[in-house]
């Protein structure tokens, strides 16, 4: 396998071309933020955090899964920014014991409210099945992330965008790292017309596709009616913090955070994503890690080599085996 | 308008078609249903529009009808006054 002499993108990744030194056009095509870009986003975010703080019950909801970027943005708006945050985690009935551990531990830290929400296993095994088994996104949103996991986040920002609704929280906050999303997003207004867009592209497909009920977890058309007044704006700080993978985990560890042993090398909180990452990479021919791991390498927040290591290194077949007895699945 | 459906359909070759062979940007199809763009891509294709052409886009702006075709993403930008 041939590998961009800049970034970690396979010969494999779809619409990939190499130039004469070997760098793909990927590579050629990103914009990547300068200082000067990163620091107006950051002084944006001051502003915005100075402005929401101490106004609501909770002046932010945080997607916090219990891996080391969410751990990482949750610790900073919280002792950085001041604010108050309600942490959400999902648990998709495959979340590491540590990770639950981790989460208990950072979030008493950080002085956030823990809530978890976990919806009945039986369900989600059978949406789960469904994302193994067929297909239900296109093929763009299979190039950022595999099909299991694209699932599981479509219930997460739901769900964070439900209780912000519910509960008027003003920002709601994702640890998402800079290979997951450009700096351009990083403070967006959310709004029913965007949400929609994004209906689309996830929550239809899982809805049409599972063979259980599943309408209670996405957004109601009441909801969806919110005047936009009321819908939080999203932050992804982590776009326009300098990010390194190593300082990230160095400074987490030290509060206390421990990484699970139970999950794959691209997973700090769980035990599913071994067996997505190998149903992906049997059937696509590229890690689907490999979009976000090639952003950070190209932000300067992983070394390549490292990168590429992450990207090729079998799956523990233990792991694999464990979360496709548990979903009741045939491996192919 | 030719200029700009040129930068438009340029940016959609450059970040999210990128060098597939098997399709072909046909500016009447849907860029979502067609597998052309996903949910990130949309909030990519708003930035990248409200910046390049310095213009705000409001919420009520955010439907298909604007921009989930080139043709679309053309007619409104026309009506936003971005010039040829």
């Amino acid at each position: 396998m041939k590998f961009c002499s800049s970034c970690v993108l396979p010969d494999t990744f779809p619409g990939i071309e190499f130039d004469a030194n070997g760098v793909c056009n990927y590579c050629k095509n990103s914009l990547l933020p300068d200082h000067e870009k990163k620091n107006e986003y950051l002084k944006k975010f001051e502003e915005l955090a100075a402005s929401v703080r101490g106004k609501n019950a909770f002046d932010v909801i945080m997607a916090y899964s219990g891996g080391k970027d969410s751990t990482y943005t949750m610790y900073s708006l919280s002792k950085d920014y001041g604010l108050n945050v309600l942490a959400f985690s999902f648990d998709n009935g495959f979340i590491s014991e540590k990770a639950l551990e981790n989460i208990s531990h950072m979030t008493d830290l950080c002085g956030a409210t823990s809530m978890i929400v976990r919806p009945p296993f039986g369900k989600m095994k059978e949406i789960f099945k469904v994302a193994a088994t067929q297909d239900l996104y296109n093929t763009k949103t299979l190039d950022r992330a595999s099909s299991i996991c694209t699932t599981c986040i479509g219930f997460v920002k739901s769900l964070v965008l439900k209780t912000a609704l519910q509960m008027n929280i003003p920002l709601a906050a994702y640890g998402w790292s800079p290979g997951q999303a450009p700096i351009t997003s990083s403070i967006m207004q959310t709004s029913p017309r965007l949400q929609r867009f994004s209906n689309s592209t996830v929550r239809d497909p899982i809805l049409r596709n599972s063979p259980v009920k599943l309408s209670s977890y996405f957004l109601t058309e009441e909801e969806m009616n919110v005047p936009v007044e009321r819908w939080p704006i999203n932050v992804h700080p982590l776009a326009f913090m300098d990010y390194s993978e190593e300082a990230v985990l160095r400074k987490i560890q030290s509060l206390g955070w421990v990484k699970p042993s139970d999950t794959d090398p691209n997973s700090s909180n769980c035990t599913l994503n071994a067996l997505a990452n190998y149903l992906h990479r049997e059937r696509f021919h590229f890690h689907p890690y490999a979009w976000e791991i090639a952003g950070i390498v190209r932000a300067g927040g992983l070394r390549r080599e490292e990168g590429i290591e992450k990207t090729t290194e079998e799956e523990v077949m233990s792991m694999v085996k464990y979360a496709a007895d548990r979903l009741n699945i045939k491996l192919p | 308008m030719a200029d700009v459906k040129q930068e438009i359909v340029k940016f959609i070759e450059e970040n999210f078609v990128m060098g597939r062979k098997n399709i072909t940007l046909d500016p009447e199809k849907s860029l979502i249903e067609s597998g052309i763009m996903d949910s990130t891509g949309v909030l990519e294709l708003v930035m990248f529009l409200e910046e390049r052409f310095n213009i705000k886009i409001e919420d009520e702006e955010l439907v298909p009808e604007n921009l989930d075709t080139i043709n679309n993403l053309v007619a409104f930008l026309q009506k936003k006054g971005v010039a040829a």
